[in-house]
């Protein structure tokens, strides 16, 4: 902007110098020219003071315009260029770093669903080798009870028979005393008791 | 020594005056208690239950009480005794009691060893023997 500004300047003010520099230069040879020169400034109302005021004039408004008013105007374009570039390059690594965290993301999925799956197959051998366990435990548990309940039932049947022998041993005694007391005479009694007596104390 | 050894053997030397051919003679157990009486020695009343325990002891192991249901002759009375005397290797004395439970047959008792050959304790044992 600020060299486009000066170009234009530039142009603007060539011929005027041309003007001036062939005036001046065309001395030796050309008091025609001069002449001519002369007669075309007086012809146009163009004299040289009021050109040379004219001349600094537009210097000084060009200076003024280009200090206060193209040089602010360029900054502040260049400013919102640079940042549209900046806004732009951000973007494109936004845009790259978005692409970077989708893939991130996708293979974050992908190892999760992965380790969702073998936690999950993990869990059913987990839980399918429990059901086993506790099978196999509960098995033994009842073949436990079973045995215990048989071993019950065999003490029971032991004690019972013991004291069927026991109760029918006492009725043998019980029955045999009365039997033999009935049955044996007085003479008997004492006749065993002397031999019993008699034998006793040699059989020890 | 202390008082109750000392009583002891006061009591153990009494005991051998109390017998007569190594049995307690009763005679000679009164002899022994007016002879305490006289000497009138302290702790009269412990020396004489010490006594008494003593002479009944000695009592029991020289008596062998036959039980019986019915009454035993004198002369298997005799037998008894002389066989249980050869057994001890000590005088022994056979006293008789009836014991009709018994059903026939003898049990004898010599201090605490009872010997059974009754009819009642041969079915006892038989019952015993079948549990």
């Amino acid at each position: 902007m600020k060299a486009l500004f000066l170009t234009l300047l530039l142009f603007a003010s060539l011929p005027l110098f041309s003007g001036v520099a062939d005036a001046a230069s065309a001395t030796p040879d050309a008091a025609e020219g001069t002449n001519k020169l002369t007669m075309i400034t007086e012809k146009f109302g163009v004299e040289l003071p009021t050109l040379i005021a004219q001349m600094v004039n537009f210097g000084l408004v060009a200076f003024v315009l280009y200090r206060f008013v193209v040089r602010p105007i360029s900054d502040t374009l260049d400013d919102r260029q640079q940042k549209i570039a900046d806004g732009l390059q951000y973007a494109e690594e936004m845009k790259v770093q978005l692409a970077a965290a989708e893939r991130e993301r996708s293979e974050k999925i992908k190892e999760a669903t992965t380790e969702a799956q073998k936690i999950l197959a993990e869990s059913r051998e987990l839980s399918k080798q429990m059901i086993e366990d506790k099978a196999q435990e509960a098995t033994a548990h009842a073949e436990v009870i079973i045995r215990k309940a048989h071993e019950a039932t065999e003490l029971e049947r032991q004690k019972m028979l013991s004291d069927v022998r026991h109760e029918v041993a006492r009725l043998v005694v019980k029955t045999s005393s009365v039997v033999l007391s009935r049955d044996l005479s007085s003479d008997e009694k004492e006749q065993f008791s002397n031999t019993a007596a008699s034998e006793l104390a040699k059989s020890i | 020594m202390n008082r109750n050894k000392k009583n002891l053997l006061l009591v153990k030397k009494l005991v051998e005056l109390s017998k007569v051919d190594d049995l307690v003679e009763a005679s000679k157990v009164s002899e022994v208690l007016a002879s305490l009486k006289k000497l009138n020695l302290p702790h009269t009343l412990s020396l004489l239950k010490l006594y008494l325990h003593q002479i009944r002891r000695e009592i029991a192991q020289h008596t062998a009480t036959v039980y019986t249901p019915t009454s035993l002759s004198a002369p298997v009375l005799s037998e008894v005794e002389q066989d249980f005397t050869k057994l001890y290797g000590r005088k022994i004395k056979a006293v008789a009691e009836t014991d009709t439970s018994l059903i026939a047959g003898v049990r004898v008792r010599v201090g605490d060893d009872v010997y059974d050959s009754s009819v009642a304790g041969r079915l006892q044992r038989l019952a015993e023997n079948v549990h």
